[in-house]
């Protein structure tokens, strides 16, 4: 019986998630397609930038790539949510995954990445099809069956290692941008970090392809969704700090990386 | 099939590899092969392993940068815009701050090499410029794909910006810097700078 009141409840929460981000896309999404087409308007900055960077002697080649800035009107909030994952990093993600990183040896960790990222495959998949990039789709279902049939249940990524299939890295998010949805507005989320206007609607749209979704309302998510991220820290650390010494503004500089790395994972698919 | 057709074929084959082989690595490949390989030679050598010479070889490794990376261009790029007011005392004292910040994060990076693969995938040349693509090959089983734009100068082709997973690093100071300055001012961007170097 509480399995099936459980299972209600998490339809009813869907639900509501699926009302939130239509209301969201409809009531921002103007706002999205002002960001990259008429974003001239919004800061004429930007485009004394693009004019200067023409007149630059000597003239730009075909390979170069200069992108558009993405919006920001939401500054100071980003600013200070940027402090508080900041310091959530330093205070209390890093030294927990650097305790776990002490214990579990590396291919123990890299095998856990590897599992959660098999049971997610559908978001990718499904987000493939969307994009009609069909041997993306391909991929990924081999992925699938290889790895979990042959890799422990894809704790070992054989289909990568032996068979050299990549994974498609596709999601919610970047099938919206090839839709020709532009970014929108910048948010820093805490907890969640950097995303803009569509990509938030993305990961929305991404918790119904996700299993993990499925277990939302029951207590063992919530052990192993903070599990995960301090496994995939545990991989990464040293990376935001070398990032941070690196950058002149650090706030500025993840804003951009952000716009930069997406507006790229866009164009290659 | 007799012996001399075997020969022969073979001949050809190779010969079609050959080609292959140079048409694959053009000279901005060349380039970018040659630094990277120097590089990774200062890291194995034993001799520089000791403590005491980690000065010595942060020295040559740092020459071997300066050979290959156009810091003018690069530091002009990032600046655009505000590049054009400045003066010529300026702009060399920008050039050096801002190799100053770049070679530090690099050298960071470079001294926690650990037997990494460097794949060369191709090139792209359009007149003056050119782009490098390497795909980078972690412990962790990670590909990092890097892309080094070039700019021939003279006979010899200099790197002016570096793309990681498509981040471009020019495109990324040059948001940060016109970000500073607009919003406070050429000086306070220099202060900046100098803070940065001298917390190392």
């Amino acid at each position: 019986m509480s399995s099936r009141t459980n299972r209600d409840q998490s339809l009813k929460l869907i639900f509501r998630i699926c009302i939130a981000s239509i209301l969201w896309l409809t009531l921002f999404a103007p706002l999205c397609l002002a960001g990259d087409e008429t974003s001239i308007l919004a800061s004429t900055s930007d485009e004394i930038i693009q004019v200067a960077i023409a007149n630059i002697p000597p003239e730009p080649s075909k390979l170069e790539e200069t992108p558009e800035p993405i919006s920001d009107p939401l500054e100071p909030v980003n600013r200070a949510f940027f402090k508080f994952n900041d310091k959530l990093y330093f205070w209390i993600l890093k030294p927990l995954a650097t305790g776990y990183e002490a214990v579990v040896p590396e291919g123990g960790r890299v095998g856990v990445r590897n599992f959660f990222s098999n049971l997610t495959t559908p978001i990718r998949l499904v987000n493939c099809l969307f994009q009609a990039n069909f041997k993306g789709a391909g991929n990924e279902t081999v992925r699938l069956l290889v790895n979990t049939a042959f890799g422990v249940a894809g704790f070992l990524d054989v289909a990568k290692n032996e068979l050299n299939i990549e994974k498609s890295e596709e999601d919610f998010g970047q099938t919206l941008g090839s839709w020709g949805i532009g970014s929108g507005i910048y948010i820093d989320w805490p907890i969640f970090g950097p995303s803009s206007l569509r990509d938030t609607a993305g990961f929305v749209g991404d918790l119904f392809l996700d299993p993990r979704t499925y277990i939302f309302n029951r207590p063992i998510f919530y052990v192993l969704r903070p599990y995960e991220i301090v496994n995939d820290t545990s991989l990464t650390i040293g990376e935001y700090e070398d990032f941070k010494e690196s950058a002149v503004d650090p706030y500025i500089a993840l804003k951009d990386a952000y716009h930069q790395y997406r507006q790229n994972k866009i164009r290659q698919r | 099939m007799n012996v001399s057709n075997l020969v022969k074929g073979m001949l050809v084959l190779f010969s079609v590899l050959g080609i292959t082989a140079s048409a694959l690595g053009g000279a901005p490949t060349d380039k970018i092969r040659q630094t990277t390989d120097k590089i990774l030679s200062i890291l194995a050598d034993p001799s520089l392993k000791n403590p005491s010479k980690v000065e010595e070889r942060r020295r040559l490794i740092r020459k071997a940068v300066d050979e290959r990376f156009n810091w003018e261009e690069m530091a002009r790029r990032s600046l655009a815009r505000h590049w054009v007011p400045r003066t010529d005392e300026e702009r060399r004292e920008f050039v050096r701050l801002f190799a100053d910040l770049l070679e530090r994060t690099y050298m960071s990076k470079v001294e926690g090499y650990s037997g990494e693969k460097v794949l060369y995938e191709g090139e792209k040349a359009d007149g003056e410029y050119a782009t490098v693509n390497v795909k980078i090959v972690t412990k962790k089983n990670v590909d990092i794909p890097v892309v080094y734009r070039l700019k021939k100068g003279g006979d010899d082709w200099l790197v002016y910006d570096i793309s990681i997973e498509g981040v471009s690093l020019v495109n990324n100071y040059r948001t940060q810097f016109n970000s500073i300055i607009t919003q406070s001012s050429y000086e306070n961007l220099i202060k900046k700078l100098k803070e940065k170097g001298a917390q190392k």
